[in-house]
């Protein structure tokens, strides 16, 4: 399998195999098998009810999967808790709500849970506030560690919630509906700031109802439908109707295939 | 006028800026210790007699008991819980101790320890009932306020403990809590509630453990979706809160040198009072120990003030109230500010 962007053949860095997860009678996630690459933007689509909030909490380890394989750098991997998931797997999860604590100063929302310490028990905040200032620069965000995050506007407040992915050098960076509650003018700021992150060898899974930013920034997208995987595509001369046919329309069976560039006309049978 | 409106709000935010320069923001400790100045000023010039040796002396003394219950309610606020209960595990654990010590015939450090372990692990229990059971913790520690007031009523039959009720009579010296050092300078119960007040701080400003508390109150979908387990820092703040309560009984049973199942009866109310006006909002997040310790000071000098003064014990309530509301108004960040 190649990569998203087309590079020649690579091992993938996350392998995820027929994960399952159902919530009482519902099959959230039903058999979900997907390769994940290093240096490749992954748009995820689907309806509400698709599975792709449960498929990203299952990547975090928010929740445990009833059943299926995680397999990363080749090696099986149980997927425990979001620390572990941040920590070995090296996964960093950006909430749509963003989940950062608003009292706290920048530089204390970047470490939080992974503090550098001083002695074992105390906080290095020297290197606290060096690290957080080169972050805040490379993001070209003009606030200082020490502002309080409530006194950043929404744009920049995200900025430090990808910062957070930066700081630790996550490999895999999950986005769920980042440019959903934005304003218009910061959507390419986002945008912007993925295209960033995949140059930086960052792979970035972006989940998302709005297919114009997902057809700008995705290498390659995934459509969920009913807990499976439906498709998958190159965004390759595709369109917003394609995605819409994709997303939508009724199937004999669920299907999960590679459809090659469907070129200028962009219907699929 | 919507100009003159313009004017006000710029006005008005200069005034804010200007205000968080000399103050510093909501949750530094900046303002409690200006408001401790502007008290001490106004002590100062209503009563010549508050600002002499003997009166600031008998000021910390007295206070130190609050001061300690303060730094415990503290943490349990900032992580925007409440603690109702730390009254009634004061006035039980004081009664504890000196049924150890007095009627059990136990050594003096050995009751002090036991009681404070008790206190530990009432705190946890609430913790557990707060995290766990998911009882918010106004109602569980509701329940312990009035749960440990009759548990205070157990060890003598309702009645207070004294050293004259054993021959020999046992003074509660308790390892010499209520002594002085420095060459009779400094009562230990003023240096017992600096050094809990300093090792809070230090814990809060410059530990890893310090910043998640505050991150459970500002936002624990935070401190959750980074890994924490928010159930032990939860529960972690309960642990110290009754700990430092049970402290607080040891210190009053040793300084009254008698303990009443009441001892403690006010200072649930007065603690949360000292954290508003030391910094801390309701909703917890940010503040210091440090500034609830100043509270405490601040509220036990009106009631120093009223004494000195000879008003009615009225004025004290109505004052504590009036401060609590400005605490309050401050503590949101002042009206003009965002």
């Amino acid at each position: 399998m190649t990569t998203g962007d087309g590079n020649t053949l690579q091992e993938p860095l996350l392998s995820v195999c027929h994960l399952r997860k159902s919530f009482g009678h519902v099959h959230a996630v039903d058999d979900v098998s997907l390769d994940i690459y290093p240096r490749e933007v992954v748009g995820l689509i689907g309806d509400n009810g698709a599975g792709k909030s449960t498929f990203l909490s299952l990547l975090t380890g928010y929740y445990h999967a009833d059943s299926g394989e995680f397999i990363y750098k080749g090696h099986r991997v149980p997927m425990s808790s979001p620390k572990t998931s941040r920590r070995n797997l090296k996964i960093e999860m950006i909430y749509q709500d963003l989940r950062l604590a608003p009292d706290l100063p920048v530089r204390e929302n970047l470490f939080l849970g992974e503090e550098p310490k001083i002695l074992g028990i105390f906080l290095n905040k020297r290197y606290m506030q060096q690290s957080a200032a080169k972050v805040l620069q490379r993001l070209n965000v003009g606030a200082k560690p020490s502002d309080l995050l409530n006194r950043l506007s929404g744009g920049e407040q995200q900025a430090v919630a990808i910062g957070r992915a930066l700081l630790f050098d996550r490999d895999i960076i999950l986005m769920d509906e980042p440019t959903a509650s934005i304003s218009v003018n910061k959507v390419q700021d986002v945008l912007r700031m993925i295209r960033d992150l995949k140059e930086h060898g960052k792979t970035v899974i972006l989940v998302s109802h709005r297919l114009e930013d997902i057809l700008e920034v995705s290498d390659r997208i995934v459509v969920f439908f009913h807990g499976r995987i439906r498709a998958m595509v190159k965004n390759e001369g595709l369109q917003i109707s394609d995605l819409v046919h994709l997303m939508f329309e009724a199937a004999a069976d669920p299907r999960k295939e590679e459809i090659a560039a469907a070129g200028e006309s962009g219907s699929l049978a | 006028m919507a100009q003159l409106q313009a004017r006000v709000k710029s006005l008005g935010a200069v005034l804010g800026a200007e205000r968080g320069a000399i103050f510093g923001n909501p949750g530094s400790v900046r303002r409690p210790i200006a408001f401790l100045i502007i008290a001490f000023i106004v002590a100062w010039r209503v009563a010549p007699s508050f600002l002499t040796p003997d009166n600031l002396n008998a000021l910390l003394i007295s206070s130190s008991f609050l001061i300690v219950l303060s730094v415990g309610e503290g943490f349990v606020i900032m992580q925007g819980m409440i603690d109702l209960g730390v009254e009634s595990i004061m006035s039980a654990s004081g009664m504890l101790a000196a049924y150890m010590y007095v009627f059990k015939d136990m050594p003096p450090g050995l009751a002090i320890f036991l009681t404070l372990l008790a206190g530990i692990a009432i705190g946890v229990a609430v913790g557990l009932l707060v995290t766990r059971v998911h009882i918010p913790s106004f109602i569980v520690t509701l329940a312990t306020f009035w749960g440990f007031s009759g548990v205070a009523l157990l060890y003598n039959q309702g009645n207070s403990i004294s050293p004259s009720q054993v021959t020999p009579a046992k003074e509660f010296t308790f390892l010499g809590i209520s002594s002085y050092s420095l060459g009779g300078g400094i009562s230990n119960l003023i240096i017992t509630s600096v050094i809990v007040v300093v090792l809070a701080q230090l814990v809060l400003s410059y530990t890893p453990v310090g910043t998640w508390m505050k991150s459970v109150g500002s936002s624990e979908a935070a401190a959750r979706s980074v890994g924490l387990n928010t159930a032990i820092i939860k529960t972690g703040a309960f642990a110290v809160s009754g700990l430092l309560a049970a402290l607080a009984g040891v210190m009053i049973a040793a300084w009254q040198d008698s303990i009443y199942p009441t001892s403690g009866q006010g200072y649930s109310l007065q603690a949360i009072a000292a954290v508003i006006l030391g910094g801390i909002p309701f909703t917890g997040g940010r503040g210091t120990v440090a500034g609830a310790a100043i509270g405490a000071v601040i509220i036990g000098m009106i009631n120093n003030l009223i004494v000195l003064l000879g008003l009615p014990v009225l004025w004290d309530y109505i004052i504590v109230a009036i401060i609590l509301v400005v605490a309050g108004l401050q503590a949101r960040g002042g009206p003009f500010v965002k």
